[in-house]
């Protein structure tokens, strides 16, 4: 049994679908791409799949992702394509990956999520951590840096760009300003590369 | 503020706004245009509702297949959606146009059920379309009702320029093409153009009928003007594998109350239960072909993503071939994991074990409706099933390992009396001590549903008085008592809903401002937070009404019912012979294994056409 790995983004009105909402319109998508994925044992079988941490509703994403269990060989490409023709639009899958049996679950790595909040002159990114012990909500999030920095744009022009294992991470994608949210301390700062 | 900015600002502050956003995988979103006809189909309840309806979806894929014309959707905004849409000045549009729906040529609502009535008023309202047909000028969209509530729209009949009886299929095709003409004349003479659509058998334009009173409130007479049909006769299709089915329908964003694809195995239903209106108005019987249906059911898996595929009808093991479909499509769903389910089943040992086998990719409840549980009021209803039908499907379900049972039951039956009601507490005690081949049924959960009888047009019982409001109670009392026992759940249907469907379902033309009375105040009644039986009474006293004049009063033979100028496809004849058996307590055969009971549904064909004998 291999896995499979889905990249994602969710853009445009499909950012107005709830998590749940998401997990379903993916899970049909799945289930309609002929991919031979493994389901789940018992009375109401479904496919074998996790996915990255819920993403509030109305927040727009450019990389989620979602693991799912195949039985056989998987062409990348037209699973991509196949994928795509039966999603709604906003939902569009950038990539799929074979992982190698010792590449860590997702569970275990997306733990961290780097949101860009913009604006015309400049905006700036906000890491949080999304899954696990010290899990902040974007809303706590948001509120404080509005307190500190005197401003933060409106939801629908918050995007989360990734998800990383650790805050070092983050600079392999994004350059400039970076803000962490400890919400154990309860503190907004700088993060230094 | 337009439509798409209001979206952009407020969707995030509403509650599912994935109801509104109209992107489904299989949305057609086939542009407006100005020389074809521009559709919108309007089911006026919540998109949960809505999205589950085969009805709309029939209509959305033959209208959106012709090149001339387009159909978009709407359903009605949840409440929170309404107040913001009515505080920043923003009409009912269609969901994937994002146009408003005054401008569509056509704006087609589904008339369902009595309780979304007042949903319909306030969609038009949300819409900014004039209310009253009478109000409406050449430019306003034609305003076009249909569905089994069609068959008695008189509370409603102001509302509509016109409406389709009966089924749609072959007749829309016929109205697109009168309204494209009409627009391409420039739109100019309504009054004319809806005299020439009351020629097109199955469409009726309630302005050409005159309704007249008699002083104790009883119709005098209903007259048609200017050369309209009397009746109207409803449109039904002979051949249903000729016609297309929404084999890619849209798939609902957000859950809907049936989640799952939809396959229409065949229509009509001859087993006579003398409440039930289904089983007059689609007569006859006309089956899908199995071969045909294999391949639908394989397209709607593959074009939905679906994980269950039901197959509809009225009484799905009835269908001739049912043993082979049902194991074929059950073989092939079995591979990719889609359960394959039957909605309805018959009180009897060959369902249960239909149902069976049909368990192997998802394990469900089974549900049996025996109606009641009296034999003498079985007899009253034409509900051809015993006590010991009962038991037999209940012991063989136990045996293939079913513990979970949901009972159907109702309350209310003309003539019946309290001793009756207790028959069901008896016969659910009997099933838990005897449901097990005789012997105890352990671990056995029965879940009892009871809902009240409520009188409908076209039925052999639109003649019958509904029982009062507190005889109701006093029956829901009896069953909270006596179902007071281990793995036993009781729940009712909430009588002042159902005292409101009787009201309405034989209501006449002057209910109109009621409805539009109780639509001012509050809509969504199918829903219990905001159904309200007091705004109902409110409506009604203002307008000199009364709800037990319309609700409780037997008809008399010869009395004018408000839709007698409405033939459904029986006579009216077959349905008061029917009336006078069930008050003597006789049965009436179903006519694919009795003798033809002559109720009209079918004088030149006998609708018989690939019914097999294991159906028996």
């Amino acid at each position: 049994m291999a896995r499979l790995m889905v990249k994602y983004e969710k853009c445009g009105d499909a950012a107005m679908l709830s998590h749940r909402e998401c997990m379903r319109a993916l899970e049909r998508a799945l289930r309609r791409s002929r991919l031979p994925i493994e389901f789940t044992a018992g009375f109401n079988p479904r496919p074998r799949m996790s996915f990255s941490p819920a993403l509030p509703l109305g927040v727009a994403a450019e990389a989620e992702y979602l693991e799912v269990s195949v039985a056989g060989g998987v062409d990348e490409g037209e699973a991509v394509e196949a994928l795509n023709r039966a999603l709604p639009e906003g939902l569009r899958v950038r990539e799929v990956r074979l992982l190698a049996p010792n590449m860590p679950k997702l569970s275990r790595w997306a733990r961290y999520g780097l949101y860009r909040l913009e604006r015309e002159e400049g905006g700036f990114h906000l890491l949080l951590k999304v899954s696990g012990e010290g899990q902040a909500r974007l809303k706590d999030a948001l509120e404080e840096a509005a307190r500190r920095l005197g401003w933060v744009p409106a939801l629908e022009r918050v995007v989360r760009v990734g998800l990383y294992a650790s805050p070092e991470e983050v600079f392999e994608d994004v350059r400039g300003e970076v803000y962490h949210y400890d919400v154990e301390k309860g503190e907004l700062r700088v993060l230094e590369e | 503020m337009d439509i798409r900015g209001f979206l952009r600002h407020e969707l995030a502050g509403v509650s599912r706004p994935g109801r509104y956003l109209g992107i489904e995988v299989n949305a057609r979103r086939k542009p407006m245009s100005d020389a074809g006809v521009n559709c919108v189909l309007v089911y006026p309840d919540a998109y949960e509702i809505g999205m589950s309806h085969l009805g709309l979806f029939i209509l959305y894929e033959e209208i959106n297949e012709r090149e001339d014309a387009m159909a978009d959707r709407a359903y009605l905004p949840w409440v929170d959606m309404q107040e913001r849409m009515v505080a920043r000045g923003i009409p009912l549009f269609g969901l994937e146009s994002r146009a408003p729906l005054r401008d569509f040529d056509l704006v087609g609502i589904t008339l369902q059920h009595e309780l979304t009535y007042a949903n319909v008023a306030r969609a038009l309202d949300l819409a900014r379309v004039p209310l009253l047909a009478t109000e409406r000028d050449d430019a306003c969209s034609l305003v076009v009702g249909g569905g089994p509530g069609a068959c008695n729209p008189e509370p409603l009949a102001g509302l509509f320029d016109l409406l389709v009886i009966g089924e749609g299929e072959e007749v829309v095709h016929e109205l697109l093409d009168a309204v494209k003409e009409w627009k391409a004349a420039g739109k100019r003479g309504r009054a004319a153009f809806l005299r020439a659509c009351a020629s097109i058998q199955g469409i009726y334009v309630p302005s050409l009928y005159r309704v007249r009173y008699r002083a104790d409130g009883r119709l005098e007479s209903i007259e048609p003007e200017r050369g309209a049909p009397l009746p109207v006769r409803k449109r039904r299709v002979e051949d249903l594998d000729a016609w297309r089915y929404p084999r890619r329908p849209p798939v609902p964003l957000v859950e809907s109350v049936h989640d799952r694809c939809s396959l229409e195995i065949f229509r009509g239903c001859t087993r006579g239960c003398r409440f039930c209106q289904a089983g007059m108005i689609y007569r006859p019987v006309r089956e899908r072909g199995e071969e045909l249906l294999k391949r639908w059911g394989r397209e709607l898996v593959e074009n939905t993503g679906c994980d269950e595929l039901t197959l509809a009808s009225l009484n799905s093991a009835d269908y001739g071939r049912i043993s082979s479909l049902v194991d074929d499509l059950a073989r092939e769903m079995e591979s990719r994991r889609v359960a394959v389910s039957l909605p309805s089943l018959r009180t009897d040992t060959f369902s249960v074990e239909l149902a069976s086998r049909l368990r192997r990719v998802k394990r469900t409840g089974l549900t049996l409706a025996p109606e009641t549980a009296s034999e003498r009021l079985r007899r009253a209803v034409n509900k051809g099933v015993s006590d010991e039908d009962l038991l037999q499907a209940v012991s063989s379900a136990y045996r293939e390992g079913w513990r979970k049972l949901k009972l159907y039951f109702m309350v209310g039956f003309p003539g019946e009396e309290e001793e009756d009601v207790e028959a069901i507490c008896g016969l659910v005690r009997r099933i838990m001590r005897e449901g097990n081949d005789g012997s105890p049924a352990k671990g056995l959960q029965i879940s009892v549903s009871v809902s009240t009888f409520v009188p409908k047009p076209h039925t052999p019982l639109q003649w019958a008085g509904q029982m009062p409001l507190p005889e109701v109670a006093r029956r829901h009392f009896i069953l909270k008592e006596g179902l007071r026992m281990r793995g036993v759940t009781l729940r009712w249907h909430a009588r002042e809903m159902s005292r409101l469907e009787g009201v309405l379902s034989r209501g006449d033309r002057r209910l109109l401002p009621v409805v539009l009375e109780a639509a001012r105040h509050g809509c969504l009644d199918g829903w219990s937070e905001f159904f309200s039986w007091e705004r109902w009474e409110r409506a009604l006293d203002a307008a000199g009404l009364e709800a037990a004049w319309y609700a409780e009063r037997e008809r008399d033979g010869d009395e004018v019912l408000p839709w007698d100028h409405i033939h459904a496809g029986v006579d009216k004849a077959f349905l008061w012979e029917e009336y006078e058996r069930a008050k003597r307590g006789e049965e009436t055969q179903d006519c694919r294994f009795g003798a033809c009971a002559g109720c009209g549904a079918c004088p030149e064909k006998t609708g018989r056409r690939g019914l097999g004998e294991e159906a028996g």
